[in-house]
């Protein structure tokens, strides 16, 4: 069969939204937090991607590269704060992160 | 002329600034002298203008000194227009002000701000010349904010007391609201004119007529934005709330800004803007309305006063009412009329309140004081004539402003004009009354001052007795010499417009004969007979049978709480204006990250959303997680927006 | 374009300023490692030596003529170099006052500057960015900065709670932001800011394809949204700004949202600037509702960062209703607001930090309590930021407001003016309520307000604040340059 372009642009919505529902899904884990941050960027990706090939334009891959290091980045700094929220905190939990509001 | 004007502007400013940084050094006679001197050389320089331009009528001055701003079609001068209009009002203030800055050196002698109020007041001097002195509309709203910010300063000048320092606030919000009124109004003035510029703009009226804007006149509009401008600097109802808090603030500054100056800033204002406002008569009618309200029942408040204070604050009130009438019905040269003889007669009040007040230390109850007339002469005179010239008593200035007043509005063809000539007939009795109740419970009757007070009591200092007597003088007499060149000897012509169909000014000049004719004139008309019937209400209720008025408050206890209860505009402000800000604040911090997270959107959305929403309940735990939710929901909502909305609707809004 | 992989040597003299800061970050970066205690002051004065260095270069390149380089990505232009330049300064004043911050609360490490530094690099890169790509990089530079600056506080729970908060949200926001790109990207088949701007105006498109880059667009605004904290994707505002270290919670409000002001302009104006009528409606709705949140939601606060967050909100309102106008006189308007907004915040968090003592932060409104008494000099700047934020004449934060006030009613909203100027007005009360406990509350027992600020952050912050009434006096030059810059 052939897959077409919006085959692609719903695989990678329905990923996208699986992320977003994850991140306020979730409650436990700071860990599945980043995992859905994750899974956001790779629907982003998959999104470039498929233009990129349909429209026959490389710009669209490279800028997937540079999406891929930024994510890399963008995890270490979010362990690394993950960390000092155990530190502090004695937990991961994201249920003991609300002494800041009003 | 130029440099005669510069001087006459900037000699109180520089007395403020020596005063306000190098008066610790100077000492407190050096710094009266100085600020003193600044605004005597004003006074001086104002009666020369005053003689160059309506008594020589010399070339009208209007030219823009320096240019501050230029971007594009924007431009912002500062800039003089002297006519007949700006003269008059120079002369008022340079003279009231020296009287006050006299006053001042008597009044807080004992003061530890001795030298910072004489520096502020210097300031509040040169502010108010620049607000009259301004050819265009961006200098007007700038003397205006200089005007009211030291005025603000000046009410929480005695910041140890607490009323003093909420007064102080309550002034700058209400002021708030009327100056971002006028604000928008000079916004829309400069979207149709390109031009701040007064003679450009009232030249440009032509493109800013059939424009429409909410279903009404453009023009009319705007005159009403710029109306709650002037409502909020001259205390019209309901804005009025701030000017009784106002005298929280020493006496001295009563009289200069919150009864002879700055509170007319708003009937100057309307005055000058009289091309404008002369193209719509809805906007003259809601002024005369707005008028007549303040005039009536803001002197059916003064009634019930014990402050002494309060009861000239009130009185006020209900003067600048008239004068908003008085503009309500085209009658702008009445307006000024009455706005000159008001700024002598009730400056001349406060400052015999202040001087009974210094004798008495500080005490400001009416039903304290009595029998003061023995020891206090030159003042009992002075405030004898102040009331008389307040009540319109024949003769004396304010029998002339306020006459004519309520004759132009008689003449008027506005819609409701006969409503407002009963309240303002009405009004007559009361400002007899209450001015007269207080005159008789102070001066009058049995003494009730405590005697350890009474012993010491004596007549004030000669620096206070002296601007009374001064300020007297043209209380009593300036109506009658003025009230013809000034009304319809065209003092003021060339500075005011009124259109050929707004014909009481027209009326007003067939019937005048002269005016010694009016007093005897005036016997045979009603506004003398209630004038006299609150004469005597006042004696009989005051002095005659007090127990009368014990009897009636007895008797009529729901109007006496009405009116004790100001109406309930003070509750109502505190509700409406501070209250309901609060709340809401108060709800909308919660709600925006808090509640409406926990409680409206994730609780509803099950409804709403089933899925999403009963997963959402489970987690209502940690607030990033609702705050991503919020995030993503607000998304949902945008893109449902984009989706079917098509054509942004908002901005048809 | 002639080959799109090739450029020449010389054209890298526009990216100048950006080659040189990194050059200077690999240094200092190396010169920290191998100072010992007592020398650390040195990483500070290299940094602030090449923040000048930094803006004395970009500063030449104002009036150069417009240079698109490396790939057609990177462009200068007036409005590059004069952000460049307003930014650099901006975090100049910014550094002084961090260190007596840094100082104080022993949080003093080579590491901060360096990130500030790398932030500043990411803003460049954000304002010279002259496609998708390139604003991308530039913002994530400076979002990672941001969140290792705020986590820098590594023993307060609060600091690190704010980084959590403030990383997990923004990640989101990058998520969107990019999902908003792709789409543009795949409608428009190119990445290129010019090449967007050719295909927008000149298309005419319809259906399926009209719709995906409508939602592109959506996107696209809310990660812009989000980075300049509108509502509804201001949520993190507040907690970041309480929660973080002052001196990170200053920079936080100041230099970014310069940088962002100018992604907004190259992706709406210069890019999608046929679509305005498109984004218009969105604007208007989130400026109005910043506008309104920000200013009754400060109304309830004790913390005074947490109100400066709701009042940086509804000033990034006005902000925004700048760009509702579709003129560029408008846009000129805007761009003094975030000049004037950034001159306010840097006095404004000046003055928190100038009151810190070790191990006290002064963060209650309540700790202002009688500050005339003690320090009227500082109580003075801090009631000029006040009356500014307030929009009293003659004060710098008028003019902002008066025009885009202006602006908005030549354009014909006049009840969008007025809405705003409503709450404008309620506005005014909370920072009328700071200046009431500065001078007529009585101080609290024991607290004295010894200033312990050295004297050239006492000096910067004196000229800072009185910049606000001098700005104010002189407004002609500095409306002229942002109208200039469009």
């Amino acid at each position: 069969m052939v897959v077409s372009l919006s085959d692609y642009l719903i695989l990678s919505s329905i990923v996208f939204c699986i992320g977003l529902v994850g991140i306020f899904v979730n409650r436990t884990n700071i860990i599945t937090l980043l995992m859905c941050v994750e899974l956001i960027l790779v629907a982003v990706n998959t999104n470039f991607i498929a233009f990129s090939y349909f429209l026959e334009n490389e710009s669209g891959q490279i800028f997937v590269f540079f999406i891929l290091t930024v994510a890399a980045a963008e995890v270490a700094i979010g362990l690394a704060i993950l960390t000092l929220l155990f530190r502090n905190k004695g937990s991961i939990s994201v249920d003991v992160t609300n002494s800041l509001k009003g | 002329m130029e440099n005669i004007y510069l001087i006459l502007v900037l000699s109180p400013l520089i007395g403020a600034i020596i005063a306000g940084f190098f008066g610790p050094l100077l000492g407190r006679t050096a710094v009266h002298s100085i600020t003193i001197l600044g605004v005597l050389i004003s006074t001086v320089l104002a009666f020369y203008v005053f003689n160059h331009h309506v008594l020589e009528q010399g070339e009208v001055f209007n030219q823009n000194i320096y240019t501050w701003m230029q971007i594009g079609n924007l431009d912002v001068s500062v800039g003089f227009l002297v006519d007949n209009l700006s003269a008059i009002m120079l002369l008022v203030v340079s003279f009231v002000s020296l009287m006050v800055h006299i006053y001042t050196i008597g009044y807080m002698a004992d003061d530890a701000g001795y030298i910072k109020f004489f520096s502020y007041i210097s300031l509040f001097t040169f502010a108010m010349f620049m607000l009259v002195i301004a050819n265009n509309f961006m200098q007007l709203f700038f003397g205006w904010e200089a005007v009211g910010l030291v005025s603000y300063l000046l009410i929480g000048f005695w910041h140890h007391k607490e009323s003093a320092t909420e007064a102080s606030l309550k002034a700058f919000l209400v002021n708030r609201v009327g100056d971002f009124g006028f604000l928008l109004g000079i916004g829309l003035v400069f979207s149709f004119s390109g031009s701040l510029d007064y003679s450009a703009v009232f030249s440009s009226l032509d493109n800013a007529l059939n424009q429409q804007l909410w279903g009404l006149d453009l023009i009319t509009v705007i005159c009403l934005l710029l109306f709650i401008g002037a409502m909020g600097k001259s205390a019209q109802v309901p804005l009025h709330v701030w000017l009784p808090g106002s005298m929280e603030g020493p006496t001295p500054i009563s009289a200069l800004i919150h009864a002879a100056t700055m509170v007319t800033a708003g009937i100057f204002m309307v005055s000058r803007m009289s091309p404008m406002f002369e193209l719509s008569d809805i906007a003259l009618t809601v002024v005369m309305v707005v008028g007549a309200i303040t005039a009536l029942f803001m002197g059916l408040l003064g009634i019930v006063q014990n402050d002494i204070k309060k009861v000239v604050a009130y009185s006020t009130l209900s003067q600048l009412g008239y004068m908003t009438v008085a503009l309500g019905v085209s009658a702008y040269s009445v307006a000024i009329f009455h706005l000159l003889t008001h700024a002598f007669f009730k400056a001349l009040l406060f400052l015999c309140a202040g001087s009974v007040i210094v004798a008495l230390h500080h005490q400001q109850d009416i039903q304290k004081m009595g029998g003061l007339r023995k020891k206090m002469p030159i003042t009992y005179w002075s405030a004898l004539v102040g009331t008389l010239a307040l009540i319109g008593f024949p003769g004396f200035s304010g029998f002339y402003s306020k006459d004519m007043i309520i004759e132009a509005v008689n003449f008027s063809q506005l819609p409701y004009a006969n409503w407002v000539h009963y309240a303002v007939v009405a009004g007559v009795f009361i400002t007899a009354f209450y001015s007269l109740r207080m005159f008789f419970i102070v001066f009058h009757g049995k003494s009730r001052i405590p005697p350890d007070s009474a012993k010491h009591l004596h007549e004030s200092p000669l620096s206070i007795t002296f601007p009374l007597v001064v300020l007297a003088i043209p209380s009593a007499i300036v109506g009658y010499f003025i009230i013809e060149p000034i009304l319809f000897n065209g003092w003021l012509e060339g500075a005011i417009t009124v259109a050929p169909n707004h014909t009481s000014m027209t009326e007003l000049s067939h019937r005048f004969q002269s005016a010694s004719a009016m007093i005897f004139h005036a016997v045979q008309t009603p506004p003398f007979w209630m004038m006299i019937g609150g004469i005597i209400a006042a004696w009989v209720f005051s002095l005659y049978k007090t127990q009368w008025a014990d009897w009636m408050v007895q008797k009529f206890r729901p109007i006496y709480y009405i009116l004790e209860s100001l109406y309930g505009f003070d509750r109502l402000n505190e509700i409406v204006f501070v209250g309901t800000v609060k709340k809401l604040g108060n709800l909308l911090w919660r709600v925006s990250d808090v509640g409406l997270i926990d409680k409206i959107l994730v609780n509803s959305s099950a409804n709403l959303i089933g899925v999403i929403g009963s997963v959402v309940r489970k987690i209502q735990t940690g607030y990033v997680y609702h705050y991503a939710f919020f995030m993503i929901f607000s998304l949902l909502i945008i893109l449902t927006w984009t989706l079917f909305a098509g054509d942004s609707p908002l901005l048809e809004f | 374009m002639t080959n799109p992989y090739s450029f020449d040597i010389a054209s890298l003299s526009v990216a100048i300023p950006e080659i040189f800061l990194l050059s200077a970050i690999v240094v200092i970066l190396l010169i920290d490692l191998f100072l010992t205690q007592p020398f650390k002051q040195v990483t500070y004065y290299l940094t602030q030596l090449s923040l000048l260095i930094t803006a004395i270069l970009a500063f030449n390149l104002i009036g150069q003529p417009d240079t698109i380089i490396f790939s057609d990505s990177f462009i200068l232009d007036k409005l590059a170099a004069v952000f460049k330049v307003l930014m650099l300064g901006a975090a100049m004043v910014a550094m002084v006052y961090t260190r007596h911050y840094l100082i104080q609360h022993s949080l003093f490490r080579g590491e901060y500057f360096i990130l500030v530094l790398l932030a500043m690099l990411g803003m460049m890169v954000m304002v010279s960015g002259y496609s998708l790509l390139t604003l991308y990089l530039g913002l994530e530079i400076l979002s990672l900065s941001l969140y290792t600056l705020i986590a820098i506080a590594r023993k307060r729970s609060n600091a690190i709670e704010a980084a959590l908060k403030y990383f997990v949200l923004g990640a989101i926001a990058s998520g969107l932001l990019l999902y908003g790109m792709s789409m543009v990207y795949g409608i428009s088949g190119s990445l290129n800011i010019g090449e967007i701007a050719q295909f927008s105006s000149a298309t005419n498109l319809g259906g399926r394809e009209a719709l995906i880059i409508n939602f592109g667009l959506v996107f696209l605004v809310i990660g812009i949204a989000f980075k300049l904290g509108a509502v509804p994707f201001h949520m993190w505002v507040p907690d970041v700004y309480q929660g973080a270290p002052t001196a990170t919670t200053m920079f936080i409000a100041t230099v970014p949202k310069i940088a962002v002001v100018a992604m907004l302009v190259r992706i709406l104006i210069d890019g999608l600037g046929a679509m305005q009528l498109d984004w218009q409606g969105l604007f208007v709705a989130l400026s109005l509702l910043s506008i309104a949140i920000g200013s009754l939601a400060a109304l309830m606060q004790t913390n005074i960062k947490r109100l400066l967050a709701y009042s940086t909100i509804s000033h990034i309102g006005f902000i925004m209703l700048g760009f509702v106008t579709g003129v560029i006189a408008g846009y000129g308007a805007a761009v003094f607001y975030v000049l004037a907004y950034v001159i306010m915040s840097l006095a404004a968090f000046g003055v928190i930090i100038l009151l810190n003592k070790k191990g006290f932060e002064a963060e209650q409104i309540s700790d202002y309590k009688g500050l005339n008494k003690h320090a009227p000099w500082f109580a003075l700047m801090l009631l000029i930021v006040m009356l500014s934020m307030a929009g009293v004449p003659p004060f710098i934060g008028f003019y902002a407001k008066f025009f885009i006030l202006q602006q908005i009613l030549s354009a014909g909203f006049v009840s969008i003016a007025i809405i705003a100027v409503i709450f404008a007005v309620i506005s005014a009360y909370y920072y009328l309520k700071i200046i009431k406990t500065m001078y007529f509350d009585v101080p609290e027992e024991g607290n004295t307000f010894s200033i312990s600020a050295p004297m050239d952050m006492q000096i910067i912050l004196s000229i800072n604040a009185v910049l606000i009434l001098v700005v104010g006096l002189l407004p002609n030059q500095w409306l002229k340059l942002a109208l200039s810059l469009f």
